[in-house]
């Protein structure tokens, strides 16, 4: 790459072609990842300024700037759209589709119409469910709860049609994963040798073809009683409301792992480079990946404990915690990970950090929730929003904001402000606390979730609530300004500027159209020794394994692992 | 799984964006096995349709609600005929393996027939029930059998319009033993139409 000087820059994927059209008709998985980023941050910023405006109100108990039906439309909107628009398909089909042909030196994945086809449903159902936002926006919260939601006179319709569209979207993604990583992997890439965020986008990707169909019948199911005028849900005709809320948590249980397990993939990546240090417990991660999607499937249960019978209520509580197993190994490894690494503390191995100190969080308190007698107590309160957005937001977009920036370079060619960038992580860290701190504390004492107005004895918190959120506010802008600033101005970008050993640092930043020159040959990814750091570039350029090492990391040389099973 | 002739064809190999550089050919197998992750996930469909059935049968006191008729006979019928479907079809698979051309469009065009007269059987068996006023509208009773069988037919109108597809390459003599992905899918496609078929119509003989 360091020769590129003399003669005319390379054509790299961007570039490539001209147009709005060659864009919109890519099959490049590249420009599909890119478009899927932009799709997604659109959806977080609609939705953020939603949270903004539900933040607003409840500044001040009674009415603060909306009236009440209004502040229901807003707060299901804000998470109908973060949801199904945003976190799910967040990591996988924005940053995933961008890396994963990469890491396996892959020209594309499998299936690139079907990739394509899964952008414009996503758009698809992204029109519904934004047009229902004008046409009587939803106000029914985010899980579309019977038998109010077969009543209301909102545009439910709408939102749910959209629902279901968008896990079709999420399904072909979902397919195409699977596949590429069965039957794209190099010459050397055993099951054992993929990089773990592949591991967390296949895992995904599992429970995404097989927990979203569910979703798509119960979305249909409701749209039929309302229009049908069958209860199969509604009890004054004959229906069981909580047969709806099994059909939702089978899918939306399994969807948090969705949201979490491509998030810890990223968390994998980003914390073995940034420490320069090889993975600890490489395959106790993997496999706890494969593991916590198994176990998503029989969790749903715990939605609804104030709802179901006692034995039942047991058994779920006891599959609960079982889950937090497979989290907590992976914790302790990334741990182990971090000691006596030489760690860099750049903006994503900062992203990564709070990563683990705010899952963590979330998952203790799950913990808390997942015990039937706390649990009656804590149920639709503060407490279970300031869980989920410890899980999702201090989870899933934390760690999608340390992707962000790791692979920025990689797919813009551009290096972004560092000292910027460390300042906006901060002020969402710090504000993320205020914001969710204080909704735990107002849980505990009994603040109901989804409510319009309050007692006094409340209002500290919400007034603390609502600075947090508008800290995080302006971290979001700060990063938007540079990180679009970099784009125009910010340091050209080198091959492998934080000495990754997987295969995605092997080409050009940003890469060719079609990836590689020539197919890189698979080395272990967590192999440091693989690169050397150039002090006139700045890049790591690669040289290869040492002789020595070669013989016990290239087991399984010829076997494609699984291959010979499918 | 080379030999199911689901080899490089133009379904798999991504067309060229800018010279052959961007050509990536997958491996043998790829076609298939997004087929097969496919038809897992439209089998959740199904399971999660039976699932509610179930709890919505189990809940009820008297399963046909009185003065309410019982399953058509003609259910068996439509069995029949749909396994016909599967017959067919793996024998047009067989056939192209061989490279027999005639038995290949001979028996795809058996499979079409066949699958068109499960569509009308069904929709007789709708009529019969709306005439003895039960529709998806009147009671659960109603709108689980329309829901349980609707999704099937849909799958199967779903299904119909590639075989016709198929059907034609065949004529036009598109396929051969090395090559014919859209004979393979097609079977898979129909196997597990029958095969849902078959688990419905022994749950709602159950239920019953
Ligand atoms: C150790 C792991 C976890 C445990 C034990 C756990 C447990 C629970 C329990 C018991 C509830 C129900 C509380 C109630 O409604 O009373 C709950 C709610 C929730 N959890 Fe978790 N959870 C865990 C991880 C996660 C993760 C990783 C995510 C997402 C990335 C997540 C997202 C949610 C959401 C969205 C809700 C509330 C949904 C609603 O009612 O609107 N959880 N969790
Ligand atoms: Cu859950």
């Amino acid at each position: 790459m360091s020769s590129a000087t003399d003669h005319a820059e390379e054509s790299n994927y961007l570039n490539a072609k001209p147009g709005l059209m060659s864009w919109l008709t890519t099959l490049d998985h590249k420009r599909i990842g890119v478009m899927y980023l932009i799709s997604i941050l659109t959806a977080f910023f609609i939705a953020g300024m939603l949270a903004m405006l539900v933040r607003t109100e409840l500044l001040t108990p009674g009415r603060t700037i909306v009236d009440p039906d209004t502040y229901n439309q807003f707060f299901t909107l804000h998470g109908a759209i973060m949801v199904f628009m945003f976190i799910i398909p967040g990591i996988p089909a924005a940053l995933g589709n961008f890396v994963l042909p990469l890491m396996l030196g892959a020209k594309d994945v499998a299936f690139p119409r079907l990739n394509l086809m899964s952008w414009y449903l996503w758009v698809f159902g992204g029109v519904f469910a934004v047009v229902s936002m004008v046409t009587g926006a939803v106000d029914t919260g985010w899980t579309f709860y019977t038998p109010y939601s077969t009543d209301t006179s909102t545009s439910v319709i709408n939102m749910t049609l959209g629902v279901f569209i968008l896990g079709f979207a999420s399904i072909f993604t979902g397919i195409n994963f699977v596949v590429t990583i069965h039957k794209l992997r190099p010459a050397g890439m055993t099951w054992w040798r993929m990089p773990l965020m592949l591991w967390g986008l296949y895992a995904t990707a599992i429970i995404q073809v097989l927990a979203t169909p569910v979703i798509g019948i119960t979305m249909l199911l409701l749209i039929a009683e309302r229009t049908l005028g069958v209860g199969i849900f509604d009890p004054a005709l004959g229906g069981d409301p909580l047969l709806y809320q099994h059909f939702f948590w089978f899918y939306s249980h399994p969807a948090v792992y969705i949201m979490i397990l491509p998030a810890m993939g990223v968390i994998s990546e980003l914390i073995s480079v940034h420490s320069r240090k090889t993975i600890f417990g490489y395959q106790a991660i993997a496999l706890s990946s494969v593991a916590i999607a198994a176990f998503s499937f029989i969790v749903w249960g715990h939605h609804m404990f104030t709802a179901m019978s006692p034995m039942a209520n047991m058994v779920f509580s006891a599959l609960t915690f079982s889950v937090s197993i497979p989290s907590a190994v992976k914790t302790f490894n990334w741990l182990a990970t971090l000691y006596r690494g030489h760690i860099r503390l750049n903006t994503p191995m900062l992203y990564a950090l709070s990563f683990l100190f705010l899952f963590g969080i979330g998952g203790l308190t799950g913990l808390f929730l997942g015990t039937l007698a706390v649990d009656v107590h804590l149920h639709d309160t503060y407490f279970v929003v300031a869980h989920f957005h410890y899980v999702m937001f201090g989870g899933t977009v934390i760690a999608f904001l340390g992707g962000l920036h790791h692979w920025w370079p990689k797919m813009f060619g551009r290096m972004y402000n560092e000292g910027l960038a460390k300042l906006a992580c901060f002020l969402i860290f710090i504000g993320f606390n205020i914001t969710f701190m204080s909704q735990f504390i107002m849980g505990s004492l009994g603040m109901p979730r989804r409510y319009y107005d309050y007692i006094d004895a409340y209002g500290s918190y919400h007034v603390w609530s609502s600075i947090g959120a508008y800290i995080m506010a302006v971290g979001f802008f700060l990063t938007a300004g540079y990180l679009i600033h970099s784009l125009i101005a910010g340091k050209k970008a080198v091959e492998n500027p934080w000495g990754a050993a997987t295969l995605e640092w092997r080409t050009a930043s940003p890469p060719i159209e079609h990836n590689f020159h020539e197919t890189p040959d698979a080395n272990y990814p967590y192999d440091y020794s693989v690169n050397r750091f150039n002090p006139d570039t700045g890049n790591y350029d690669h040289i290869g394994a040492p002789a020595q090492e070669d013989d016990d990391r290239a087991v399984g040389f010829h076997g494609h692992g699984l291959e010979s099973t499918t | 799984m080379t030999a199911s002739g689901d080899g490089p064809d133009p379904f798999t190999v991504i067309r060229s964006q800018s010279g052959p550089d961007r050509d990536q050919v997958n491996p043998p197998g790829t076609g298939t096995l997004g087929f097969a992750v496919l038809l897992a996930s439209l089998s959740v469909l199904f399971v999660a349709s039976v699932a509610g059935y179930l709890y919505v049968r189990i809940n009820a006191s008297q399963w046909p609600p009185a003065g309410m008729p019982g399953l058509p006979m003609s259910l068996w019928l439509s069995t029949a005929v749909l396994l016909g479907c599967s017959v067919f079809i793996h024998r047009a698979l067989k056939a192209i393996q061989k490279d027999d051309q005639k038995g290949l469009r001979r028996n795809l065009q058996w499979t079409l027939v066949l699958g068109s007269l499960f569509l009308v059987l069904q929709t007789l068996n709708y009529v019969g029930l709306a005439q003895s006023n039960l529709t998806a509208k009147t009671n659960l009773y109603g709108f689980t059998f329309y829901l349980l069988t609707g999704l099937h037919a849909a799958h199967v109108i779903g299904g119909l319009i590639p075989l016709i597809i198929v059907t034609h390459r065949a004529r036009r003599g598109r396929y051969s033993s090395f090559f014919h992905p859209g004979v393979t899918y097609s079977a898979m496609y129909w196997h597990f139409l029958d095969g849902a078929w078959v688990v419905l119509f022994a749950v709602l003989l159950i239920g019953s």
